[in-house]
């Protein structure tokens, strides 16, 4: 792309050092010239021609929905679900029947809850991989000449995935996107990133509440570093609103046995009356002022038609009825600890095990840039919910590994007095007690852990530094913060426009000859010391072209 | 408008009786939802998106993006005179003001993540994401640069600094507060269900994210578009629309159908011995109720769109998959079907001929109302037909009556939507001689001699619907 500009550029001369003219470039004073022009026409320079092919698609892909748009754009144009709706044949009309639209449909035998909403499950023993083809396939299709409306032209592809993908999947997916609609280049991103990226931050702890699963993610300068995932997610919550409803309805007598639910109805309730309980009227801790506001209702009843159940009805439930499933799917506050297993631990206990495990450092950066997304946290209130829970918890347990100390209890904590008793006399006389050798305090001797760590003065010196450049907004950690995200796919429209090259970009006629076994072995590529290393004009050169990655997702 | 009831066609109208004057509104004479239940006027009959895109609901208006940036350098510039300490406080009160829109958080992020890096870029003029611009001060400084200093200093590089993150609202970063969960339960609490949003109103909304009436907004009808088509593989134009708007046809349309032979079927009724005509054939059969565990006879008619006489070879599992299982046999899986021809030969060529009753027709073919095995049933110039022979499967429901009567009616409904459809799937295979045509010969077949023969062979699934299985009482 830049290649040949550069070489046009630099061809007959003696390079530079590139150190020279960085400095030059990198003066505060030298005058910019904003980069990124929206349009790349304007200037008669012969690095416009390149940058016009360089269009781009972004989309997600997620297990239900696949979101398509234009880089830059706040939202996407689309949104297509795989609903069984999308599945039928040519010439299938009966979805316009009005008796068909007043009757309930049955789930097929032994099928799974919301089974044939799902584009994919991850667990592939049997998944038709010929099938997700054809529906990927289909639903590109519709956004292409549908929602698109773009000419022939070739674009590039930017995917954002769920960073575990079964390989096999992936395969389809790229297939789908270099044979059918002839993408030149596909770059993947990861979605917990792209969540960050939508956020403003560099590091997070990213808790996507998806349809099969929840992933929490830390990502730490733009960099996964540990993940976990639990089953509490979309899929658990509606289904316990189904069961929820159907108790409720057979409680009243108003159900006819075997007549349930149905997935759409469970997924309507849940996303037009569903809530989440926020624990401030039972502890009122004085910092939701805005709360209590004269309009609190006690507890209004909230009526749920129902139109396809057979005879027609009505449901009317008390409000607070409708957070229950939010109760149990995601937090399962009735059931004891020992009771989980490590795939469905409840989301604040998940998180803070998350944060737990992260080094120390990356906890205090991540634990107060907590970002919800996905499809769930839309309930009301889940957020902060969640984010009160996390808090609540690591207010109690401090960040201790150990659940239970056992007969070690009592040491553990006189320790702990002391901790806090050290802490105080700190505070009250902060020069008393810098001064170690200070004989009141040798009497007990101070354990490493808790003795006053050095003030390094190079370290404050290099922070105060940093300081200068960074408003100190960013600094904050070590308190547990919520921050809102735009979600992956406004961050992958955010990345597109700014023409961030992505580590994993996969080219067209090197996926189609060797495909996903093409990929370089190495997990990742740093673009960083090459571009350190690069030269004025230089690229990286050809063999480096030549091999591909698949990061993350290899 | 037939995407849901909710979008509202562009039907502007006029508040005044008559005029053309003052303010207007989209309504839908379909569910007389208008804008002005969100609060929104129209000062023109015209540019509505122009207008709508600048209109919250409930009339605010969105400042444009300039705008915005204008509003954005004042607030830099005002920071910029406070004392530090203050600016803080200053962003933190910014915060809990008013929640920021999706679009204008996006529009944040991206203008400062545009600053971050063009900050970054700088020290970078060579990164192969710089666009390379004469007009910039940078790039042309290192250009002069490149043909005057040969007195390169020895100076320590400095890494880029990393990109920081977003600090303020004003460059994106919102922070959670728990404000909005409460007002959405709220809101919840005072309106009920009706107040929300159905899922196929918040499907076909612009912004996913909304859930309460007052939130809707009118969007736009989707253009239709007129595409070509070309082949997976081999990029070959299968169609192309004419350029003229108003035309629907096509300057190339290369359909499939036109290529590969057509299957249809119909039952072969009894009390019609000579299925001559295929409607009154079909009169006195009732395809929505197949008799289970009968054997029925079909009949398969394969009519050949190919200018050449094609070899059919059929093929069928024996038993059906699913739930019901049918069993069906092909009488007569191979056998050819004669060359089409062109239209105007077929009318202008002996009519009575044309149908080929089972008397004039060749050797093979079962002359008679017996139906047997191996022989084709009847042909025609382009077509043939066979004999499918169809043994609906029974409904497992005999465990009903075991259970009692209320394990009876759950087994009723165990059967599944669309399971008691009969659909037979058949591979079909056709094997042909065409000539050779310089632009469509494979690469594979080079030897064969030039303008000669060419053997072909096309194969494919097709499923046959025939109808619905009566379930037995």
């Amino acid at each position: 792309m830049a290649t040949s500009t550069d070489r046009k550029v630099s061809v007959s001369r003696p390079r530079p050092t590139p150190s020279r003219i960085q400095d030059l470039a990198a003066t505060p004073e030298s005058p910019r010239t904003p980069l990124l022009r929206s349009t790349s026409s304007i200037y008669g320079s012969p690095g416009g021609s390149f940058r016009s092919e360089e269009e781009y698609i972004v989309l997600e892909l997620g297990s239900r929905y696949l979101r398509g748009g234009f880089p830059g754009e706040s939202a996407p144009r689309c949104t297509l679900n795989f609903g069984p709706d999308q599945q039928r044949r040519v010439g299938d009309y009966r979805q316009w029947n009005p008796e068909y639209a007043s009757k309930r449909r049955k789930r097929k035998r032994g099928e799974e809850w919301g089974r044939e909403y799902e584009l994919y499950r991850m667990d592939l023993r049997d998944e038709d991989l010929g099938l997700i083809e054809d529906k990927f396939e289909r639903a590109m299709r519709e956004a292409h000449n549908k929602y698109f409306l773009l000419d022939p032209k070739p674009r590039r592809v930017l995917l954002a995935l769920p960073p575990l993908m079964p390989r096999e999947l992936l395969s389809t997916f790229l297939s789908v996107l270099f044979t059918n609609f002839q993408a030149p280049s596909v770059t993947l991103l990861s979605s917990p990133i792209l969540s960050a990226v939508a956020a403003g931050l560099r590091s997070a702890l990213v808790i996507d509440m998806g349809w099969a699963e929840t992933t929490i993610t830390g990502v730490y300068e733009f960099r996964e570093v540990h993940q976990r995932r639990s089953i509490r997610a979309g899929k658990y919550l509606s289904e316990e609103m189904a069961k929820m409803l159907n108790e409720e309805l057979a409680k009243r007598g108003i159900a006819t046995p075997g007549d349930d639910i149905t997935f759409e109805e469970a997924e309507e309730v849940l996303s037009r009356v569903g809530w989440c309980d926020t624990l401030d009227e039972k502890t009122s801790n004085g910092e939701d002022e805005f709360v209590d506001a004269p309009e609190e209702l006690p507890d209004p009843s909230i009526s749920i038609p129902f139109p396809l159940a057979i005879p027609p009805t009505t449901l009317t439930l008390p409000f607070s009825a409708l957070s229950s499933p939010a109760e149990t799917a995601i937090f399962a506050s009735a059931t004891p600890l020992h009771d989980f297993d490590d795939h469905d631990l409840p989301l604040h206990i998940l998180a803070y095990r998350a944060l737990l495990s992260l080094p120390i450092d990356v906890r205090k950066v991540c634990m107060s840039r907590i970002i919800i997304t996905g499809g769930v946290s839309n309930l009301p209130g889940l957020k902060t919910r969640l984010l009160k829970e996390v808090d609540k918890l690591v207010q109690q347990k401090r960040w201790d590994n150990v659940k239970s100390y056992g007969s070690a209890n009592e040491k553990h904590e006189r320790l702990i007095r002391e901790r806090q008793q050290r802490l105080q006399a700190r505070t009250s006389d902060s020069t008393k007690v810098a001064d170690t050798t200070d004989p009141d305090i040798e009497s007990t001797p101070v354990l490493a852990g808790l003795a006053e760590p050095e003030t390094d003065p190079i370290a404050d010196k290099l922070a105060h530094l940093n300081m200068k450049m960074i408003p100190t907004a960013t600094n904050i950690g070590g308190v547990i913060r919520g921050v809102e995200s735009l979600g992956a796919w406004a961050g992958a429209s955010l990345i597109a426009q700014m023409r961030v090259k992505g580590i994993v970009e996969i080219e067209r006629d090197k996926f189609l000859q060797h495909g996903l076994q093409g990929a370089s072995r190495e997990k990742e590529i740093s673009v960083v010391p090459q571009r350190q290393s690069m030269g004025p004009g230089m690229r990286p050169g050809a063999g480096d072209r030549g091999s591909w990655t698949l990061g993350v997702w290899a | 408008m037939t995407v849901s009831s909710l979008e509202p066609p562009k039907h502007p109208s006029t508040d005044d009786a008559g005029g053309l004057a003052g303010p207007f509104f989209l309504s839908c004479p379909y569910c007389h939802w208008s804008t002005l239940d969100i609060g929104v006027e129209f000062e023109k009959h015209t540019g509505i998106t122009q207008q709508l895109a600048r209109i919250k609901n409930g009339g605010q208006v969105v400042p444009s993006l300039k705008e915005r940036e204008k509003a954005r350098e004042k607030r830099r510039e005002a920071r910029d005179g406070l004392a530090p300490a203050r600016e803080d406080i200053s962003v933190e009160t910014s915060d809990a003001a008013d929640p920021t829109s999706h679009e204008e958080v996006f529009y944040n992020l991206s203008s400062f993540y545009k600053s971050q890096l063009s900050l970054g870029a700088s020290s970078q003029p060579f990164s192969p994401h710089h666009d390379i611009n004469f007009s910039s001060p940078s790039s042309f400084s290192r250009i002069m640069n490149l043909y005057s200093s040969a007195s390169s200093k020895k100076q320590k590089r400095d890494k880029p600094p990393p990109m920081r993150e977003a600090s303020s609202v004003a460059e994106g970063l919102t922070i959670h507060s728990s404000s909005s969960d409460h007002a959405a339960i709220q809101a919840l609490k005072l309106h009920g269900w009706d107040h929300t949003l159905t899922y196929s109103q918040k499907n076909n909304q612009l912004d996913q994210s909304i859930r309460f009436a007052s939130e809707l907004r009118p969007s736009p009808t989707l253009l239709c578009t007129k595409r070509g088509k070309r082949c997976r593989a081999c990029r070959h134009i299968l169609s192309k629309p004419e350029p003229k708007i108003t035309s629907t046809r096509y300057k190339i349309k290369l359909l499939a159908s036109n290529h590969i032979p057509r299957l249809s079927i119909r039952a072969l009724s009894a009390s019609l011995p000579l299925p001559t005509v295929p409607s009154s054939a079909a009169q006195g059969f009732d395809y929505s109720h197949l008799q289970p565990a009968t054997t029925i006879h079909f009949l398969l008619t394969v009519s050949n769109p190919l200018f050449e006489p094609v070899r059919i070879t059929l093929a069928t599992p024996s038993t059906i998959m699913g739930k019901v299982k049918s069993k069906v046999t092909i009488l007569c899986p191979q056998f050819d079907v004669g060359a089409n021809t062109d239209v105007w030969d077929e009318a202008l060529s002996s009519a009575p001929a044309r149908r080929g009753g089972p008397s004039d027709s060749s050797s093979g073919v079962a002359n008679s109302t017996q139906v047997e095995a191996g022989k084709i049933w009847e042909r025609g110039r382009n077509w043939t037909s066979i004999i499918l022979e169809v043994v609906p499967g029974i409904f497992e429901q005999h465990r009903g009556p075991t259970f009692g009567g209320g394990q009876r009616s759950q087994d009723d409904d165990d059967l599944a939507e669309d399971e008691d459809v009969l659909e037979i799937p058949i591979f079909v295979r056709i094997e042909y001689e065409s000539d050779v045509a310089v632009e469509d010969r494979a690469p594979g077949t080079e030897h064969t001699r030039l303008g000669g023969k060419e053997k072909r062979e096309e194969a494919f699934w097709s499923v046959l619907g025939v109808g619905r299985i009566k379930s037995l009482p």
